[in-house]
């Protein structure tokens, strides 16, 4: 905790400067999203006939204390407080990726490192990677069942950009360094462990992280139906339904906010990992 | 530290964590005591119903008769057992669009040739046998995708219907009361629109004119609006909508034209038509997209008041016409046998939908909760 305390603390003395336009940025875009709002709301400055699509975008304080009301009080549809609909999604994110990184590491080493292996796997994998996850819901939901079904499509989405960059990773290793540990004597296992494995390591990584960020856009599509215990996705697309448009933007609110979180874990777990391998 | 010790135990903690999780999440509790439902699409009910994933599910017709004839499910309770009745599907129209040139003519005309596709299948339906009968089971088939079995059987269980009388406007009351009540719309919502109270609104909202008018609408042999049709929305392969297919059926009345074309109307389906729910069709009203439209009265009600969605109820389609279905062999004879099980309920979202309110009032008069399955 230490660390990630210092962590934020270096951040903002290094980078001040990146900080402080960082805000700017988003106080400039809450600027236009409330003139946009103000204008399609015909309140001041501007004047008029509210328009039609004035619902659809509220103020950026309405989201706001929309945001804050997810979270103390219950859904009036089901019941449920965002931090329940945040544990549901966050829990299927986590075995969408336990599940992808188990198996795309190992399929893409084997892949980046094997002729054979990248033959057999290259064309299922480039069949079904632009698929988008929502075509699988109805299938996916009956085959697996409600609580693996869900889980299976965010799997799809954090799966192909770790295997990808693994893949890549593992077969741009500079031969040299592999002919170099040879002739050291490392046996096979040595050259996989020693210099394949850390040559991939960094490769990953960015496939995690993207994979993270994939895995979250895929949640609406994995709670669209049949979701268990709710789910930040399913949240969305249920006050959507409901004409609930400023919870509708509370729920994407929570989303960016997580999936910054996943990715930001990520990066640290990264830079950790590097570290503590010498690499940096 | 050598790095394979390293990485054995990275290895050992993810299978360890993993392990752990899927035990915790496989072994979630049940709702205490409560019916937990879950949004489905109708569509996959049936197979949701087969395959275990819930122990019951509310939906309208024909996918209530579609498990039942093919021996998955079997009906717990019929909507009409819950509430006799209860209103439906409705035909709503677009504000803008009655306000637009003929807009109130082409409207009234639309309502004239939907009262007389109704009546043709009442009459139909009431034969049981015959020309006509062949004929709306065939369409029917054609529509909603399912065989002619599963559609007679389905036909049994619904009531087409256009006049909106006070039982309609008291059971639409009811909805929304019920949905002020849960807080899925509030008083100022209603205040926001205009309205002084529940009454006034229902009062407001549904317009009976159209139907008390439509008698004076003669065939006409001119179409009235030949370059802008009358944009058309309903529900994917939704039995409670035929109106619309007979109307718009050219073998109908056997002049080779269609009820609409024979009132002077031209009518298309709307973009986005056939929608998957009342939810996605209020949405293409609110774009703009939809004329006249067949939906479930809860979402046109819901999303008129949260959204101001500017539209009309101008006609009943039907009443009844769903049921609750539980697995075949499943032992579960009443209401009390569905606590700590899971039913799927039409959505997302699923608490705009009809069959949510009558599963909830069933449940209710039974003193049992319904809560979303965690």
């Amino acid at each position: 905790m230490d660390g990630f305390v210092g962590w934020i603390e270096r951040l903002l003395l290094q980078n001040w400067r990146r900080v402080a336009l960082g805000i700017v940025s988003v106080l400039l875009f809450i600027a236009i999203w409330w003139t946009y709002s103000a204008y399609l709301h015909a309140e001041w400055p501007f004047g008029g006939t509210p328009s039609g699509a004035a619902e659809y975008v509220p103020y950026p304080d309405d989201v706001l204390s929309a945001f804050v009301d997810s979270f103390v009080k219950p859904d009036p549809a089901n019941g449920l407080y965002m931090t329940d609909n945040i544990a549901s999604s966050l829990e299927r994110i986590l075995f969408g990726f336990v599940i992808a990184f188990a198996v795309a590491v190992p399929a893409g080493l084997l892949m980046g490192r094997l002729w054979k292996a990248d033959a057999v796997g290259k064309p299922i994998v480039e069949l079904f990677r632009p698929i988008p996850p929502l075509a699988w819901i109805p299938i996916f939901l009956i085959v697996f069942g409600i609580t693996w079904g869900p889980i299976a499509i965010v799997f799809l989405g954090i799966f192909f950009p770790i295997l990808i960059n693994t893949t890549f990773g593992a077969s741009n290793v500079d031969p040299v360094l592999v002919d170099a540990a040879k002739t050291l004597g490392a046996r096979r296992s040595d050259v996989f462990l020693k210099v394949i494995l850390p040559y991939t390591i960094p490769y990953l990584m960015t496939g995690i992280k993207v994979g993270f960020g994939i895995g979250w856009m895929c949640i609406v599509a994995a709670e669209m139906l049949g979701s268990v215990g709710g789910g930040v996705g399913y949240y969305i697309f249920s006050s959507s339904g409901l004409g609930r448009y400023e919870f509708m933007y509370a729920g994407m609110l929570v989303i960016g906010l997580l999936s910054a979180l996943t990715t930001g874990l990520a990066g640290l777990v990264e830079r950790r990992f590097y570290r503590w391998m010498g690499m940096k | 530290m050598d790095k394979k010790v390293i990485l054995a135990v990275a290895v050992a903690a993810i299978v360890v964590v993993g392990i752990a999780s899927a035990a915790l999440l496989l072994n979630r509790g049940g709702n205490g005591g409560a019916v937990s439902y879950l949004a489905f699409a109708p569509k996959d009910m049936k197979a949701a119903l087969a395959t275990d994933q819930v122990d019951a599910y509310i939906a309208w017709e024909p996918y209530v008769s579609d498990s039942v004839v093919g021996h998955v499910g079997e009906v717990l309770l019929w909507s009409e057992e819950i509430m006799s009745g209860h209103p439906c599907c409705v035909v709503l129209l677009s504000n803008s669009f009655a306000a637009g040139t003929d807009g109130h003519e082409l409207s009234l005309r639309f309502v004239k040739a939907h009262i007389e596709a109704t009546k043709w299948m009442v009459d139909a339906l009431e034969a049981g046998s015959g020309t006509n009968y062949t004929k709306l089971v065939d369409m029917a088939v054609e529509f909603t995708q399912r065989n002619s079995t599963v559609i007679s059987a389905a036909f049994q269980h619904l009531e087409f219907r256009y006049i909106m009388d006070s039982a309609f406007t008291s059971a639409l009351e009811q909805f929304t009361e019920m949905y002020v009540e849960l807080n899925m719309t509030t008083t100022e919502d209603l205040t926001d629109r205009g309205y002084t109270s529940v009454e006034d609104f229902v009062d407001s909202y549904v317009n009976t004119t159209y139907i008390e008018q439509a008698a004076t609408v003669l065939p006409s042999a001119t179409i009235l609006n030949p370059d802008s049709p009358i944009r058309l929305g309903y529900l994917l392969g939704d039995l409670h909508q035929m109106a619309q297919v007979v109307a718009l059926n050219t073998e109908v009345l056997g002049t080779g034209k269609s009820l609409f074309q024979e009132y002077g109307l031209n009518v298309q389906k709307a973009t986005g038509a056939p929608f998957a729910n009342g939810g996605a069709e209020m949405t293409a009203f609110a774009g703009g997209l939809v004329d006249i439209g067949y939906l479930g009265a809860p979402p046109a009600i819901l999303r008129h008041l949260n959204e101001a969605i500017g539209a009309t109820i101008i006609a009943q389609a039907n009443v009844e016409g769903s049921g609750l279905v539980v697995a075949v062999g499943s032992g579960i004879t009443s209401l009390e046998g569905l606590v700590n099980k899971t039913v799927a309920v039409p959505g997302p979202p699923p608490e705009s939908s009809i069959q949510f309110l009558l599963l909830k009032i069933a449940l209710e008069r039974e003193g049992l909760e319904l809560k979303v399955k965690t």
